[in-house]
């Protein structure tokens, strides 16, 4: 763990984060929250100074402290606003800094599903459900806020949980992260292009390597690309020829993503379906008003219904 | 390295990614879920404490996706999308069950419901 | 030890040691005709006939024809292969039922073959004959006797019936021991259903169960028996296990019993086990008596007839076994002379008449057994065929009286029966039964029991045997027409018995007790009396019928005795099949005196009657003995009797101090079993059932206390608070994050 930081100084600065957190927590009279999440941000900007002292070369990109400094800001917020729509709000605000972080490491694709599924859909969700499920402050009662969210329930318990649980992770990973070996980029991810013959093409148009015409060879149910010396055997009004690639053609992440959702993990894929459908199922089910009928007057509905009169018994 | 340090994105495969810049990402998502499980421990919405579950998912994902970069592998990336499914299913039901209990007793304080008590 | 080995060795030499004499080997065995198979097939289609009629409810004799025309072709089948089997030595094999080979542990190849085959010998043909002629006769006694249960219980009845015939040609022409065996259970499951009739009295219901329970100790014998047999010769099948028996008769015959293994020699003691059981012998007799809580046609033939020969028959069939024992043969003579003797002692004082015939077929059980012992299979045959018949008809006549009188057993409320109108016929019956079961000279009872008598005084060291056997002969004699001389002859009079049933053709019979019976002047039996009162009904054709025919064929067994010698007809039937054994006497001394001489000449230890050739004296000593015994019964019982209830028996009562009341009381045998087995073994199971309670539940709660205790302990845990859960979760999650991560820094 040396290499990334002294361990005392982490554990050090992980306590410093967890009194803050701890002291932001909200209490019913007093609520020192910005102290809190000063001391908070204190113990985090020691740690990262630290790591980033060491790191040297390897320093994360500058959007990072950005993204992560908003991130845990506002997740902080969520945790702590006594006001549930504010928390989905600062809810939202994490998201959108995830997203960030995201991006930076190269999952666009997912960065823009997060925020399409979670700030957009799920999070909607959360607000109906808050507004259905509070009531809205009348003319007597000004203040909304409940008792239950007003103060927090044993907070320094679960902080020391809480940051029991991170330094043990924080040290397990750590430990670990100095024996993995990062995959090397090369032409592994350009098998890919073999299964994506149309993209190969396109590129080479858009490179002005072949016309419009032109189509990539098919035999035997396979296309003539030949990976590694980076070219395709091509048919057209020119006869059939191998063209190589342009210099910029790889794969793009979402292509290589949807070839692993697909390729590696299809059968994941039916469960999800699978468990989506049960949890609409339930939803369904078990947000249903349930309307009581007795039984006598189930058998006098059907016997109306029977005799054409109507559920209601009008003839 | 340099010139990276202000990038926002990489298009296609990038660069590998070194230890220590993943080393900063998992600081974050430890310490995102440890504020989400604290929030889970001391509130007493229903709601809120859903919502920190959510904050819980999302460290994960971020650690999915930062190891996925760091190895270059799309799995992890695949992953969150599967986080992503549970997630919706559990909201799903966990706001149902919410109207349920609410419509129940007029409250959202999880302490109300001890009926499963030893 | 060394007296017992003298003793077989003895007999056996003089058994053995005539070669000329001695039965020639066995005849082959030949595949018998598929119809032999229809033999015990037919009964099974009545009696599952039977159970259809009960499903549909049919509320007529149809049953009872069904059952009486099924027996009766199985025993026209059953004559039809006495006519071409006997003699011979045949197996029909229905089908294949058991039959699995294996390598042992000691690499020997092993099999077990138990088919669904009937071995026909003429054994085999003696038994089965009795058994489904009298089924058939009985059957049709029955269809009268039961026909006020006519649509309740007479389908149960026949089925039950039907089934019983059917186990009983199982075990009697069954080919190896498991088919035996299955008959044997077989027939103790009827007798325990029959016994049980009558359900709903709980007297039945227990002499049902008494009779059950006494078989399954004698059964567990003949199992252990078949055990071993299977141990020990390595099958089941009769022709396997006879002819490996042959070869240690050679010893038995050398007296040398040491040369012959111990578990040879345990196979008949186990196997006789379960022959006293079933033929109600001591100590397993008690069961016999009870027994008569059946219906009268079921007392007559399977607990008096058929079934409780199935021991006799079963030592019978496997004699060559018995004859290698040193001790089974003895011991068979002396248990059948002490049961006869004592069953007859208590026959002597019992006032229910058809209790005192279950004691005489005890006793006369006795006689068989003791006459298997003496080495006379000829005589003991020979007396379960002539007992099988005029048993039959005794019983029946019984059932006639108690059928009649409204249940009435009892000797002192029955007088003059033989007069009434009616009754002439069953009078008959049972003065012909009664001096055959006597042994009146010249009737086939005197024939039989002669034999077994005359061979107990032959065989060396019976004596004694033949000494108690011939006391019993007196008291048979005795108790016998004290029943005869009390209920058919005499005064008449009755009171009916309290099961007095509404008769469609009688009115209603209400419990007219009798009194108008007192002057007993005209009264009884007579159909034209007031209303209201009781009107005993003489029998009709049915049981007419089935008691004349009887006693044309009891009279008529005693001429078997004349056809051909060496004991008869029964005595070729008998030496033509295993139960063969050398003649020693026989019947040679009687119908040829070279054979006489021959046999004579061969025995080194002849037995003699004070003197005597018992062969020639046993007719006139047994002859008088019975006589004795009926001039005793005529003087105490018939002499001077002016009511139903009073006798000059009575005034002898006193003189015997405490005996009468004793033998009244069946010496209390059932008291003794009660005081020794019952009791303690109920004081065994209240202290096993303390175990039970308290050690072995106490093991299995303490599974259940266990668990329940740390759940208990544990529970607080479960605050039903969602906190608490999440804190602990996220604990424990930290606790074990910890622990391996603890662990992968130390490197493990």
């Amino acid at each position: 763990m040396d290499h990334l930081i002294h361990p005392i100084a982490l554990y050090l600065g992980l306590a410093l984060v967890g009194l803050g957190l701890c002291v932001a927590l909200p209490r019913a009279r007093v609520s020192p929250q910005v102290i809190g999440a000063l001391l908070a941000a204190g113990g985090l900007g020691v740690i990262l100074v630290l790591m980033g002292l060491k790191a040297q070369g390897e320093l994360p990109n500058l959007y990072f402290y950005v993204f992560s400094l908003v991130a845990l800001g506002g997740s902080l917020r969520v945790v702590t606003h006594p006001r549930p729509v504010y928390s989905a709000i600062y809810f939202i605000l994490t998201i959108l800094a995830s997203c960030g972080l995201y991006l930076l490491l190269s999952a666009e694709f997912m960065a823009f599903a997060l925020v399409i599924v979670y700030a957009g859909a799920i999070l909607i969700t959360y607000l109906f459900v808050i507004m259905l499920a509070t009531q809205a402050p009348t003319e007597d009662r000004t203040e909304g806020l409940k008792s239950y969210d007003i103060a927090a329930r044993e907070p320094m318990l679960a902080t020391v949980a809480s940051m029991a649980l991170v330094a043990v992770l924080t040290g397990m990973l750590f430990t670990g992260i100095s024996g993995l070996e990062p995959r090397r980029a090369g032409a592994s991810h350009d098998a890919l292009l073999a299964q994506l013959p149309r993209r190969v093409e396109d590129a080479m148009k858009d490179a002005s390597a072949i016309t419009f015409k032109d189509r990539i060879v098919e035999r035997d149910g396979a296309f003539q690309i030949d990976i590694e010396n980076r070219r395709a055997l091509v048919t057209g009004p020119d006869g059939e020829r191998w063209v190589d690639f342009p210099a910029n053609l790889a794969p793009r992440n979402v292509e290589a993503l949807g070839f692993n959702l697909l390729n590696t993990h299809p059968g994941s894929i039916e469960i999800a379906g699978v468990i989506l459908l049960m949890a609409m199922l339930g939803a369904v089910v078990l947000s249903r008003r349930q309307v009581e009928i007795d039984e006598e007057a189930k058998v006098l509905q059907a016997r109306n219904l029977m005799e054409g009169r109507g559920a209601e018994g009008q003839a | 390295m340099g010139t990276d340090l202000f990038m926002l994105a990489q298009a296609g495969f990038p660069e590998p990614m070194g230890g220590a810049t993943l080393a900063h990402y998992l600081l974050i998502s430890v310490l995102m879920f440890a504020i989400g499980l604290i929030g889970f421990l001391t509130r007493r919405n229903l709601i809120v404490m859903f919502l920190c579950t959510e904050l819980m998912f999302q460290a994960a994902g971020i650690a999915l996706i930062a190891f996925s970069r760091f190895h270059l592998e799309h799995s992890g990336q695949t992953f969150v999308i599967f986080v992503l499914t549970v997630a919706a299913a559990e909201a799903a039901m966990a706001l149902a069950l919410v109207v349920l209990l609410f419509r129940k007793r007029e409250s959202l304080d999880a302490d109300e419901w001890t009926e499963m008590k030893g | 030890m060394t007296i017992a080995s003298d003793i077989m060795g003895s007999i056996l030499h003089g058994a053995l040691g005539a070669p000329g004499a001695s039965g020639a080997a066995l005849p082959a065995i030949e595949a018998g005709p598929w119809w032999v198979s229809l033999i015990p097939a037919l009964p099974l289609l009545a009696c599952i006939l039977c159970g259809v009629s009960a499903a549909m409810r049919i509320k007529s004799k149809l049953p009872a024809w069904i059952t009486v025309g099924c027996l009766g072709v199985s025993f026209a089948l059953t004559a039809a292969m006495f006519q071409q089997l006997a003699g011979g030595r045949s197996v029909t094999i229905a089908w294949e039922w058991i039959n699995v080979a294996w390598t042992d542990s000691g690499g020997h190849e092993r099999s077990l073959i138990a088919n669904f085959g009937f071995y026909v010998d003429s054994l085999t043909c003696l038994w089965m004959l009795f058994v489904t002629g009298l089924a058939t006769l009985i059957a049709l006694y029955a269809s009268e006797y039961m026909s006020h249960d006519v649509g309740t219980g007479y389908c149960r009845f026949f089925a039950a019936f039907g089934l019983f015939v059917f186990s009983m040609a199982c075990l009697v022409m069954g080919d190896n021991l498991i088919l035996l065996y299955l008959g044997w259970e077989g027939v103790g499951l009827c007798s325990y259903l029959l016994i049980g009739y009558f359900y709903k009295k709980p007297s039945a219901v227990a002499a049902a169960k008494k009779a059950f329970i006494m078989n399954r100790i004698g059964d567990l014998g003949l199992a252990l028996g078949i055990f071993l047999a299977f141990v020990q010769f390595g099958s089941v099948e009769y022709k396997v296990i006879l002819e490996a028996a042959q070869p240690w008769l050679a010893a038995a015959q050398a007296g040398h019993f040491d040369e012959i293994p111990a578990t040879v020699q345990l196979i008949p003691i186990l196997l006789m086990i379960g022959a006293f059981g079933k033929s109600a012998q001591l100590p397993l007799y008690v069961w016999l008596p009870d027994a008569m809580e059946g219906p009268t046609p079921v007392s007559a033939l399977i607990h008096a007839a058929t079934m409780v020969t199935a021991g006799v028959y079963l030592i019978a069939r496997t004699y060559p076994l018995f004859l290698v024992s040193e001790y089974a043969l003895p011991i068979v003579a002396w248990v059948g002379a002490l049961t006869a003797l004592v069953a007859a002692t208590i026959g002597m004082a019992q006032f229910d008449i058809k209790r005192i015939m279950a004691y005489s077929t005890v006793s006369q059980l006795g006689y068989m057994f003791a006459g298997l012992g003496v080495l006379t299979s000829t005589g003991a045959a020979f007396h379960v065929f002539t007992h099988a018949f005029f048993k039959a008809s005794l019983f029946l006549s019984c059932g006639a009286v108690m059928h009649g009188f409204a249940g009435q057993l009892d000797l002192r409320k029955l007088s003059g029966v033989g007069f009434m109108k009616g009754w002439q016929f069953v009078a008959i019956a049972m003065l012909v039964g009664c001096l055959n079961l006597a042994g009146f000279p010249f009737t086939a009872g005197y024939f039989s029991k002669d034999m077994i008598l005359a061979e107990a005084f032959v065989t060396p060291h019976m004596a004694p045997i033949g000494w108690i056997l011939l006391l019993t002969a007196g008291l048979t004699a005795y108790y016998t027409f004290r029943v005869f001389f009390r209920v058919f002859v005499g005064p008449k009079y009755y009171e009916p018995g309290d099961e007095v049933h509404a008769h469609s053709d009688h009115g209603h019979g209400d419990h007219g007790h009798g009194e108008h019976g007192h002057d007993a002047h005209g009264h009884a039996g007579d159909h034209g009396h007031a209303a209201g009162e009781f009107h005993p009904h003489a029998p009709g054709w049915a049981i007419n019928f089935v008691l004349l025919t009887l006693t044309v064929l009891s009279v008529g067994a005693a001429g078997l005795y004349f056809l051909g010698d060496h004991g008869g007809w029964v005595g070729k039937m008998v030496h033509a099949s295993s139960a063969n054994y050398p003649p020693i006497v026989d019947l040679a001394a009687h119908s040829g005196e070279a054979a006489d001489a021959h046999a004579h000449a061969d025995h080194g230890a002849h037995g003699s009657f004070l003197g005597m050739d018992p062969h020639k004296v046993m007719y006139y000593v047994s002859g008088i003995v019975g006589f004795v015994g009926i001039a005793i019964a005529f003087a105490l019982h018939y002499v001077g009797r002016k009511t139903a209830a009073t006798a000059n028996a009575d005034k002898l009562v006193p003189l015997l101090g405490p005996i009468p009341k004793l033998a009244q009381g069946k010496w209390f045998v059932d008291e003794v079993y009660d005081l020794l087995i019952v009791k303690p073994l109920h004081l065994i199971s209240i202290v096993f059932a303390y175990i039970d309670k308290l050690l072995v539940d106490g093991l299995v709660n303490a599974f259940g206390w266990v668990p329940r205790g740390v759940g208990s302990g544990l529970r607080p845990l479960q605050s039903g608070n969602l906190h608490s859960y999440a804190v602990q979760m996220a604990g424990g999650v930290a606790v074990l994050l910890l622990i391996v991560f603890l662990a992968s820094i130390a490197g493990l």
